[in-house]
Parts: C-alpha cells; structure tokens; sequence
C-alpha cells in the first residue's frame, strides 16, 4: 500500500471497511484452532475413560481428567507460539475470559467432586441435609453449551449461537438419560457440537 | 457543502493504519505491516507522522528477548477518525443526489 493522497471518498470507505474486515477475519481465523484442540482433546478423552471405565475398572478412571488439563493447556500453549500475529481486541479478551471462566468452575466443580469421592472432603459438606441429585456431566455440559452461546453472541455467528443451545440443552438433558460410563459418551456429542463444529465453522468461513 | 478532509486522515496507508487500530485496543508494527502490505520503512513513517500528531500512541517494549513495537489509537485519534468518517459521508451524499 503506497501513501496516495489523491483518494475519492469511495476509495477512502472501501479502505476503510477492508481494514475492519480483514482484522476481523484474522482474529476469528485465530480464535477457531483453539476451539477445535479443545474440542478434540475432550472428545479423545471421554471417549478414552469410557473405555477404561467399561472395560477396565470403573469410575476411578475418571482421575485422567486432570490429564486433560495439563494437556489441553500445553497443546494451547504451542497453538499461541506459533500462531499469526494478532491484536489485542475487547472481543478477543471477552472469549477469553469466557472460557477461562468456564475452565475455573469445571476444575473447581471437578476437584471438590474428586476430594469427596476420595473421603479427602466430607460428602456431607456439599449435600447437607436435603437429598440433591448431581450430575456433573449435565452441569458440564449446560456450562459448554453457555460458553459457545456467548461466543457466538459475541462475534455475531448464529451457527455458532445455535452449536452452543444445542450442546448446551441436549447435553443437559441428554445426560440424565444415561449413568456411569454412558454419560461420557453425551460429554464426546456435547464436545463435538459445542467446540470442534463451531471451531472449523469459523475457520472455514474466514479463510482468505 | 463539503466538510474538509482531515489531511493526515486523508492518505490510502494512514487510513488503513488507523482503520486497523480503531477495531483493537493494541497492536504490534508486524501485524499492521502483514495486514496493510506496506514496507517496513514507508508504514515507520506514516506511524510516526500519526504519532507526532496525537492520534496514535507508539510504545517500544520486549516480547520475550525480541523487540516489538505497540501501537495503540489515542481519543484523539478516534475523534479525529469519526470526524473524517462524517466529512466523507457529506462527500458521498452529493455524489448520490
């Protein structure tokens, strides 16, 4: 782009309007590779510990989880290091503080889950006097389903809008259908409609 | 009756300059030369004629062991870039007439 100062007013839009529109393009661009390892990442995994939990054992498989974490986290880590250069945006920083969000709640939800099925918590500390059903992979879900909504809200993909209700209320729902190892594979649906389709939707539609 | 075009608004690189910065908050000279295609030396320029006027602000930091240039709009920037966009629309509303 050369300095021309002899631009008409069509030509000053036009530059305007393309600015905006390829800056947004690489940020969406960008924001699609980690929805898509995430997304991958959980569905290997459920699918995994149902393996194991069927075939292997039980429940106490549901350990790996942890492993999630610190993998997801590490691929994550290499997809930003080698990622193209892309600006700090309000939009950027409100995606990102919606699923750091969602990844402190399922931790949280997680550990103090896995301290009471280990006897390190008391079990009485979560369910005190009442009788409370808790299923942690409806709640899981619901909290995926909501993460993918905001995101779609925030950059305006109603694909995305729709990924995330349908992850979000059939997972919901869809796990209080099924017990121990079965609910996994619920979590791997929710996983795929809710991470990985939105993820390659955006990448697909901002490919230059 | 035409408004006057803010000169330092009013040129094809400039413009795409702080086009790109009105939609972030910050960002680094690397990616404002991928996005524009200008050369290192010609966009230094720019950015530093837009600086000198107040309308971005240019901070030189560490990215690790590398160096990297922030560039961020200022309020007056953004004031000045929405009073361009309103000289233009007077410019286009003739044309349409």
């Amino acid at each position: 782009m050369e300095e021309n100062n002899n631009l008409t007013a069509e030509r000053s839009l036009e530059i305007i309007r393309e600015s905006i529109e390829r800056s947004q393009r690489t940020m969406n661009k960008n924001s699609a590779i980690p929805l898509i390892w995430w997304g991958l990442c959980v569905v290997l995994f459920s699918l995994f510990i149902a393996y194991l939990w069927k075939n292997h054992g039980g429940p106490a498989w549901n350990m790996l989880w942890a492993v999630l974490w610190l993998v997801g986290y590490a691929g994550n880590w290499i997809i930003d290091k080698h990622r193209e250069n892309i600006p700090t945006t309000f939009v950027g920083k409100v995606i990102g503080h919606v699923w750091s969000t969602f990844g402190v709640f399922c931790c949280g939800m997680g550990m103090i889950l896995g301290f009471i099925g280990c006897g390190m918590l008391p079990m009485e500390l979560i369910m005190p006097k009442v009788c409370v059903f808790g299923c942690i992979t409806s709640i899981i879900s619901l909290c995926f389903g909501m993460g993918t909504t905001i995101t779609g809200l925030v950059i305006r993909n109603r694909t995305i809008q729709v990924c995330g209700l349908l992850a979000g209320l059939g997972g919901f729902f869809g796990a209080l259908h099924f017990t121990g190892h079965a609910q996994l594979y619920v979590m791997a649906a929710v996983a795929l409609i809710g991470l990985i389709v939105p993820g390659v939707t955006i990448f697909m539609q901002n490919q230059k | 009756m035409f408004k006057p075009l803010d000169p330092l608004l009013h040129s094809e690189l400039r413009l795409a300059v702080v086009s790109l910065l009105i939609s972030t908050e910050e960002a680094e000279f690397p990616y404002i030369r991928e996005q524009t295609g200008a050369t290192a030396g010609n966009l230094s320029v720019q950015i530093d004629k837009l600086s000198a006027a107040g309308y971005i602000e240019v901070e030189k930091t560490f990215k690790g062991r590398k160096p990297c240039t922030l560039c961020r709009i200022t309020p007056a920037g953004v004031k000045a870039f929405e009073e361009y966009v309103e000289a233009l629309k007077s410019y286009l509303k003739v044309k349409t007439k």
